[in-house]
């Protein structure tokens, strides 16, 4: 041991290896100095050390002890233990133990419903403050095809909107629209320069294009192929024109594709005009993007007599809009497609208009907006019959049902229905539609797990160049979830261009739970002007022009109306979501939010004071704040109250803080967590 | 018309007395008799004989009366020296106990400073005047007397840390705050014998040059307060409290009652005034305490026994005891047993004669004894022969602690004793580490699920991880033990834990959530006495209890007097 007495080092063991250490330092700082990373939140280096969040332990290995290295010195020769799995283990319960006593949203409900994870809360706040430039640039961080899919999204994160609990979601959608609508058009991405690395992508659907998007923005070139004669897949021949119009919507954005740079080549179908290995000799990655274009069977005999649901909304498509009315139409299913189809058939013309479905209303899975407009427009529904054949007579369709009842829930969880034994009738019909789903049609040389989809690793690989993704690894899903999965698979590409793999970085979201688990005294709130104005309404075209004509139902909300609408939003999401440390350490260490679960203290939060929101759900209780108010400021104006597990932050009296603090902020940057914090979420800690 | 053999009437006035009646008992006996003087006196540890009065005879005679009432008849017998309702302690008891440190209490009136002299007290202090102050550090050294408030630590060695230190002023601290409960050994040593404490404190301060003396007393010992004021007071007057020409300041503060004061570093932050929560260590207290100056802690108990240490010497004090542990210590005892209260055994004694020999414990009835409180741990009935020291206790997953003993009989649920102790713990905890404030919340939680009828199989491995990182993540030593009776428990009764969590049973009947009360048709006489003491009705008329409104509160087996009605387990 070579102790050097002038400058006061002396050597000590860290992890095996020989460290020097200066007097008077702790464990932590020559960690840190030596690159051994040791998570830390009740210690900043500014105030004395608190040694309440354990988090930081280090062992000591002769004695077994274990000791905050915040303010453990080594003695000369000492060893300490800063990494074993033991001394890990240690960190992660304490982690646990913290996340189980904390209570709040690390992300929005309405973000993480969202399959793309669109940072929704910020795209609304930014709308609300009239930045749709903003808005736009937040929601093409996910979403690359938003004039489409702020019209045909189902919003899967309006469902999950905490304002359900007071009457109806924040109209979130539009939101998306209005931005695209906006600024679709002038706003081009900068492209950094070219990698040189490029990529084919068979078909030009929203995975496909969204995956391209991806790739231009890190660099790829990028070439699209697709069997039909024009860009979009489903989002041009699936979706009617009345939900998403042509001309005026889906070529907008994809001119956006082109001035990326993105190249198209159409009528190009694999295994006929197209090789895949050629592909795979040609480019650097081959992405497989092909949808779900073939119907599934209705299982009834006669069943080729009818016409696919799919193929009759390209059909109408391919026409300009211009089928022949299809006379007397019955549609069987009861997703999305039968509803197009439905309201396609009444705008061809045809006065009778049915769906037939096995289930009922509440089992239906199209949109529920969806029924309701149908059933504006005219379309009749029957419940709880089931085709059993189908065959023409005298120029007619005659179908014969049966009808049902409900019986146990299915593995979807769905009551499954039963047939009524000799309940079979007949019903004539001029054109009968079958729309009870779709799957793929693989093309050959690609892996497909037991349902015939495409089988993919982390990222959309397949295998070698090989990847994939939208509704050919899903299953028949909506356009946001293939924008999402395009995604994923261009940052799959660029990892292994990288040469490496792509790893779902692990992250966690501590949640106050589902809004149909709380009530309005559960909702957390940091501004006290959350607007209790009724949901805006959606502008929609008159119920003739509707029944009568193609054009677009819903039109788009103007920007008055939607920053009104903006304040409805609760702002769920932390305020400390971007710098959270215990979020950052738990992720760092591997720590579960539920793996420790008990009660969690009564929340409190204090917004009174005008810029600063004080949540004790949030609070670690390291009393950090505490001592930087009195050792940093000089003042006493927090300080801890009650023992154990009752234990809180708060000021004398509970009288709240002068409103002097936000000239301070001091014990606001010292929180690791968002129990101290600035109201204003564009306002980051120092 | 008193006896005429009576020399001196004793009345054991200290709170156990006064809790048992010994007030009303007093003011009888004066009535009885205003001319005679009744001396009042500490406690002597026969808790289950209070009131006590002791009669010493003109010819030396000692005869207790025990089980006192205000009642002329009962009391007369003691004036008139009668055979009747007099008290002997057992003699297994008796012989088996050995009080040095207690040999004063509840024998001399505690505030009279005249009385304590006269059976020999400050003489140590006297001699330790003439000592040198390494002479007397040298003395507790060799003593091998080892901190009496649980931690162990060498009483001497702790001296010899705050006489080296060179600081024109130094603190030293009498820790008062004995928070176990079950514990109350020290509130009878400063109730009975202030003088002895605050002897051996002024022997500290003579042999390690301490300047102030702090008494850091919890507000619920009324009485020990008032008597450590009066004997305080009594030696400014006396000025006993010049120690080598030093005027020596002493100084009573009063702990509002947080259990965690006990530990040394929350006990001198709120001597300071500030919240009590412990800080890391080091700097240890020697070196930095009491508003940074070097500061010295030990307990009361400890300091009753410095002067008997100086008296005798440290090697006939050393004869005492085993090899690494020395002297006598107290020991609360409590619980399922037949004599609970103080008990002062020689160190290396077996657990087996205190609860049974001097405890009187039923040996049919015994399944453990808690030792060291609420943060100690139990030790089943099959290790009673262990001879008991700070390390054989240790080694056996329990700890010394203050001294508090806790039988526990076989009717008791391991579980719920485990779940009982800790949450006294978790609500104690200060809230300062989250291993100790969290993770005791959680493990009572489970514990708790448990008790209920709701564990599940994962909970018994969650506890033992659980409560092994709550032992090594926890700052001071209420976390650091906390889980011990938890851990314990497992140690040596995981077949109740499983029972509970894999056969929905409680095999001691204590669980309610696991039993059923049942009445026996055969054995009933149709009293109706448990139709009329059911609290919700859950008894019909044809005497048939229904398990649904039954809340199994016990007071229809209580009150049965053909003994017909019993709890079952859960089938």
């Amino acid at each position: 041991m070579s102790n050097s007495a002038e400058n006061n080092t002396f050597e000590f063991i860290l992890d095996g290896k020989t460290v020097q250490a200066k007097a008077g330092e702790t464990v932590l700082e020559v960690a840190r100095r030596e690159g051994i990373t040791i998570p830390s939140l009740c210690f900043n280096g500014k105030v004395s050390h608190t040694t309440s969040c354990f988090v930081c332990v280090v062992k000591d290995c002769k004695t077994g002890k274990f000791l905050p290295s915040c303010a453990a010195r080594p003695a000369p020769g000492q060893a300490i233990d800063a990494s074993s799995d033991e001394v890990k283990s240690m960190r992660k319960t304490a982690l646990e133990l913290l996340l189980s006593e904390h209570s709040g949203d690390c992300e929005a409900p309405c973000t993480m419903a969202c399959p793309a994870h669109a940072a929704v809360e910020e795209y609304v706040r930014a709308g609300r403050e009239g930045d749709w430039l903003k808005a736009l640039k937040i929601i093409k961080e996910r979403i690359p095809l938003p004039m489409s899919i702020g019209r045909v999204c189902p919003r899967f994160c309006e469902k999950e909107c905490r304002k359900n609990l007071y009457g109806k979601a924040v109209s979130i959608n539009d939101f998306k629209r209005l931005a695209a609508d906006l600024y679709y058009r002038e706003y081009v991405e900068e492209l950094p320069e070219d990698t040189g690395k490029k990529v084919a992508i068979v078909g030009a659907g929203p995975a496909g294009l969204s995956a391209a998007y991806y790739l231009r923005l890190n660099g790829v070139k990028v070439k699209l192929f697709d069997q039909m004669p024009q860009a979009g897949g489903m989002i041009r021949y699936g979706i009617p024109e009345y939900r998403l119009p042509k001309n005026d919507i889906l070529d907008v954005e994809l001119d956006h594709f082109r001035k990326l740079g993105v190249e198209f080549e159409f009528n190009a179908k694999l295994g006929e005009n197209l090789d895949l290995d050629k592909l795979s000799a040609e480019y650097d990655a081959v992405g497989i993007a092909v949808g779900c274009w073939n119907s599934s069977t209705i299982r009834c005999n006669g069943e080729e007599l009818a016409t696919p649901g799919i193929d009759f909304l390209r059909d109408n498509i391919l026409s300009g809009c211009k089928l022949a009315n299809p006379g007397k139409t019955i549609v069987i299913g009861g997703g999305n497609t039968a509803m197009d189809c439905v309201r396609t058939a009444v705008r061809l013309g045809a006065e009778d208009v049915s769906c037939f479905y096995r289930r009922t209303e509440n089992e239906m899975p199209a949109e529920k907006i969806e029924i309701h407009e149908a059933k504006e427009e005219g379309v009749k529904f029957e419940f709880l019959i089931a085709p059993t054949n189908l065959r023409r007579e005298n120029g007619k369709l005659i179908l014969t049902c049966q009808r049902m009842v409900l019986g146990e829930p299915d593995a979807s969880g769905r009551r499954r229905p039963v047939p009524q034994p000799g309940s079979e009738f007949d019903t004539v019909a001029d054109t009968v539609i079958a729309a009870v789903g779709q799957n793929t049609v693989m093309p050959d040389g690609i892996k497909v797990n037991k349902y015939g989809y495409a089988e993919v690793t982390a990222g959309g690989k397949v295998e070698g160049k090989i990847f994939s993704a939208g509704d050919c690894v899903s299953g028949a899903a909506t356009v946001v979830e293939a924008v999402a999965g395009g995604r994923i698979m261009a940052l799959g590409m660029v990892a292994m261009f990288e040469g490496k793999e792509l790893t779902e970085p692990y992250t966690i979201n501590v949640s106050r739970g589902s809004w149909r688990s709380m009530s309005t005294d559960d909702v957390v709130k940091i501004h006290d002007q959350v607007s209790d104005a009724e949901r805006a309404a959606l502008p929609l075209i008159s119920l003739q022009e509707r029944k009568s004509t193609f054009k677009e139902v819903a039109g788009t909300m103007d920007p008055a109306t939607l920053q009104a609408e903006g304040k409805r939003c609760i702002e769920c999401s932390c305020t400390d979501k971007l710098d959270c440390r215990l979020k950052k350490s738990a992720e760092l260490c591997g720590a579960c939010v539920d793996s420790i679960c008990g009660r969690k203290n009564a929340k409190r939060i204090d917004i009174r004071h005008p810029q600063i929101v004080q949540d004790t759900g949030k609070c670690i209780k390291c009393g950090i704040c505490v001592k930087t108010c009195k050792e940093l400021i000089g003042k006493t104006l927090l300080s801890a109250q009650n023992r154990g597990f009752q234990t809180t932050v708060s000021t004398a009296f509970n009288a709240g803080l002068p409103t002097s603090c936000a000239e301070c902020g001091a014990c606001i940057d010292a929180c690791p967590t968002g129990a101290l914090d600035w109201k204003d979420k564009n306002r980051r800690k120092k | 018309m008193i006896n005429s053999n009576i020399a001196e009437i004793r009345l054991g006035t200290a709170s156990c007395g006064i809790a048992s009646g010994a007030g009303a008992v007093l003011e009888k006996m004066q009535a009885m008799e205003p001319d005679f003087k009744i001396t009042e006196v500490g406690c002597v540890g026969c808790c289950y004989a209070e009131p006590l009065a002791e009669v010493i005879t003109k010819d030396g005679q000692s005869i207790f009366y025990g089980n006192l009432t205000a009642d002329e008849k009962c009391l007369a017998n003691i004036f008139n020296l009668s055979e009747a309702g007099r008290f002997s302690e057992p003699e297994q008891r008796s012989s088996k106990m050995l009080p040095r440190v207690l040999k004063l209490a509840g024998r001399i009136d505690p505030i009279s400073l005249e009385a304590y002299r006269k059976a020999g007290g400050y003489h140590a202090l006297g001699k330790a005047q003439e000592m040198a102050p390494e002479a007397i550090v040298n003395a507790v050294k060799e003593s091998g007397l080892r901190g009496r408030g649980g931690g162990g630590f060498s009483t001497g060695m702790k001296w010899s840390f705050l006489a080296a230190k060179n600081s024109p002023e130094k603190i030293i601290i009498c820790n008062a705050d004995e928070g176990d409960p079950g514990a109350f050994m020290d509130r009878s040593l400063m109730e009975s014998v202030p003088h002895q404490v605050l002897e051996g404190m002024l022997i500290a301060a003579a042999a390690t040059g301490a300047t102030k003396l702090f008494i850091y007393c919890r507000a619920e010992y009324p009485m020990a307060i008032r008597n450590l004021k009066i004997a305080i007071a009594q030696i400014n007057e006396n000025k006993l409290n010049v120690i080598k020409g030093r005027t020596i300041e002493i100084i009573i503060k009063e702990g509002a009652g947080a259990f965690v004061c006990g530990e040394e570093t929350a006990l001198i932050a709120s001597l300071e005034g500030k919240r009590g929560t412990p800080r890391f260590r080091p700097p240890f207290p020697t070196d930095s305490g009491y508003h940074q100056l070097p500061t010295m802690i030990n307990n009361v108990e400890t300091f009753g026994n410095i002067p008997l240490i100086i008296d005798e010497g440290a090697a006939a004090y050393a004869s005492i005891g085993t090899e690494n542990s020395k002297g006598t210590k107290i020991f609360a005892l409590a619980g399922d047993l037949k004599y609970p209260g103080l008990a002062e055994v020689p160190m290396g004694i077996t657990l087996r004669e205190i609860v049974f020999d001097i405890g009187g414990a039923d040996p049919e009835n015994v399944k453990a004894v808690q030792t060291g409180g609420p943060s100690g741990g139990c030790i089943p009935v099959e290790l009673f022969d262990t001879p008991i020291d700070y390390d054989s206790l240790r080694s056996l997953g329990a700890i010394m602690g203050s001294g508090g003993l806790i039988v526990i009989g076989k009717n008791r649920c391991m579980v719920e004793t485990a779940r009982y102790f800790l949450d006294f713990t978790r609500r104690e905890s200060c809230g300062k580490c989250t291993f100790c404030r969290v993770g005791t919340t959680r493990m009572f939680e489970t514990l708790e699920r448990i008790t209920k009828g709701e564990g599940k199989p994962e909970d018994i491995d969650f506890l033992e991880t659980l409560g092994n990182q709550v032992r090594k993540g926890s700052l001071c030593g209420l976390g650091q033990t906390a889980p011990n009776p938890v851990l314990a428990t497992l140690r040596y009764f995981k077949n109740e834990y499983l029972d509970h969590v894999e056969k929905r049973t409680c095999t001691a009947l204590e669980c309610n959530a696991l039993v059923k009360v049942k009445l026996d048709q055969s054995k009933c006489v149709k009293c109706k006495l448990c139709i009329k003491s059911c609290p919700v009705g859950a008894i019909s008329s044809d005497f048939v209890i229904d398990a649904d409104k039954c809340t199994r509160c016990n007071s229809c087996i209580e009150l049965c007097p053909k003994k017909a009605i019993s709890r079952y387990p859960n089938e």
